[in-house]
């Protein structure tokens, strides 16, 4: 059997941003697997270096929607270095608070996703309702659902109260029942473990070699993060755990971001009810002394890096920004091949199977002589059973991770 | 490993390639290279110091001389290798045979300075349009968008 190549994207309806897969499969097993990029590229880093600094805090900010609190404050906690001064520790515990929220909220997201892609379409319901109430908690603290432009140079703009904080509170013992009983579900269901276990493999010595991050790193049995690595913010006084797997699959990534939800649960309840007093923030100067910093921040999924270099004015010289996305790309090329058409959805978690919209087999062509016999649908099933039997042989030693 | 240790380990490691070492912020070092070093340099850090995992590359117009940042981490710092290249002879030689998940960022380097990357195993465009005019690279300072004007069908 010849191999084919099929193009999945750039403009595909699954596709939730516009990539192009260039999958070559032989029968419905991914042989090679290509990636073009760019489709999205907005010149955003030579456009930031014609803006001033404050101008630039809202334009990192729309580098990304879901994760629109990281880059802002990546940039921000880099620039205040370059600038010489240090934001109020309200203003950072703030600043925390409002970063593992989102951490939350990306993450349930996720979960429904994977939900979704495995066919498990009630769970993805269920997570997506409870995202609703990180939303609203978003909205009471910064009036905003997606964008929060809460960081400011020097701290955060809005302050949160008693009266706020209860209600957080309130909302937080909903969320963390329901997360325990999506853990309960979503690693002892037997049929959703047998769809994500084995699927999408990373090895640990291949996750290290391509520079794979975050979660996708950290189900690889890596235990990095920039949190506990690099403390930012208000995390060197936070409780809380570096969450990693050791089953380097889809499995994996999974529990690494449940159990990671937990931890968000008690750093948010810990940052409430450890709020410091005083100021939320200090103020920036416009001007910033040449001098250049590496800023680091724990993106939900993964390490985001920005360079920040100033010249003396107003502008930045240079501004680098590193999402977590491009950096686990190479590693997801790795982690789709030798994998079935119907495991890409799961591995890219926002590609619709539409390609495999195969007919039905009547004629089967032997892959290895090329002969050609006429099979009745019996014996296809028969075979299918035993094919399957040998191919995935990790199936059959899934251990419940709980 | 605090970062003095650090400091102290990579100049034992790198011996006199190791042009400046210098220690800005806690937890951040930068550390200067010649060019044709470079590869022998990354080595040596990944062997020696147990720098396996680049987090990025920037690379940054200076007019004359283009400088490129590898930016090493690891659980204890993050260290930066810089190197320049001239404008006239923008060559680089490619770390991927050390760290493969360079590549999508040395591809980038080409796309946007117009670096020439030697012996890259896969040299093809990442993030600019096929239809990009050659010998055009956004991120050089010399580089300037002007916006086109709109014509609005049936306007003024």
């Amino acid at each position: 059997m010849a191999e084919f190549k099929v193009p999945i994207g750039p403009q595909h309806p699954a596709l939730k941003e516009p990539i192009s897969l260039r999958m070559t499969f032989e029968g419905e097993v991914i042989k090679d697997a290509d990636m073009r990029l760019g489709y999205n590229h907005r010149g955003l880093e030579k456009l930031a270096e014609q803006k001033t600094f404050i101008q630039n805090l809202y334009l990192t900010e729309r580098i990304c929607g879901i994760c629109s609190h990281s880059h802002t404050t990546c940039y921000a906690q880099g620039v205040e270095k370059l600038m010489g001064i240090e934001p109020p520790k309200r203003g950072l515990y703030i600043r925390t608070l409002v970063a593992e929220l989102e951490r939350v909220h990306s993450h349930l997201l996720w979960l429904g996703v994977a939900g979704h892609e495995a066919g498990f379409d009630t769970f993805f319901m269920y997570t997506w309702r409870d995202r609703e109430v990180v939303m609203d908690i978003l909205e009471i603290i910064s009036g905003n659902r997606v964008h929060y432009a809460m960081n400011a140079l020097g701290g955060v703009r809005r302050d949160i109260d008693d009266l706020q904080k209860k209600k957080i509170l309130d909302s937080l013992d909903l969320l963390t029942k329901r997360t325990a009983y999506y853990a309960n579900i979503g690693t002892n269901e037997p049929t959703f473990v047998a769809r994500l276990a084995g699927v999408g493999v990373l090895p640990k010595q291949t996750a290290i070699d391509l520079c794979a991050v975050g979660p996708t790193m950290r189900a690889s049995d890596i235990p990095r993060d920039v949190r506990k690595d690099d403390p930012y913010a208000a995390y060197a006084e936070l409780p809380f755990e570096v969450c990693t797997a050791n089953t380097c699959d889809v499995l994996g990534r999974t529990i690494v971001r449940i159990k990671e939800l937990f931890e968000c649960y008690k750093m948010i309840e810990f940052i409430l009810k450890n709020l410091p007093a005083g100021d939320i923030r200090v103020k920036a100067p416009r001007r910033v002394k040449e001098a250049e910093v590496v800023s680091r921040y724990e993106a939900p999924r993964g390490e985001n890096i920005h360079y920040i270099k100033s010249n003396g004015t107003d502008k930045p010289e240079r501004l680098k920004v590193r999402a977590p996305t491009l950096a686990n790309y190479p590693a997801t090329l790795v982690m789709l091949k030798n994998g079935y058409i119907a495991d890409i959805p799961l591995i890219f978690a926002a590609i619709d199977p539409c390609v495999c919209c195969a007919e039905r087999l009547v004629a089967m062509t032997d892959y290895h002589t090329g002969e050609t016999n006429i099979v009745r649908m019996s014996e296809l099933r028969q075979k299918s059973i035993e094919h399957y039997k040998r191919v995935n042989p990790a199936k059959k030693e899934i251990v419940w991770p709980f | 490993m605090t970062d003095n240790e650090i400091i102290n380990k990579a100049k034992e490691t790198l011996g006199n390639i190791a042009i400046e070492i210098t220690n800005p912020a806690p937890r951040r070092i930068f550390l200067k290279v010649d060019k044709k070093d470079l590869v022998e340099a990354v080595q040596r850090l990944k062997q020696g110091l147990d720098y396996n995992f680049l987090s990025t590359i920037s690379g940054l117009d200076k007019g004359e001389v283009f400088e490129v940042l590898y930016h090493f981490t690891n659980e204890f710092a993050v260290l930066t290798v810089r190197t320049t290249t001239s404008r006239n002879d923008p060559k680089i030689p490619t770390i991927t045979g050390v760290i493969p998940g360079a590549i999508l960022y040395e591809r980038e380097l080409q796309d946007m300075f117009g670096l020439v990357i030697e012996n890259i195993p896969d040299p093809r465009p990442l993030v600019l349009p096929d239809d990009w005019p050659a010998n055009v690279y956004p991120l050089r300072k010399d580089w300037k968008y002007e916006r086109p004007v709109e014509k609005i069908p049936g306007g003024e």
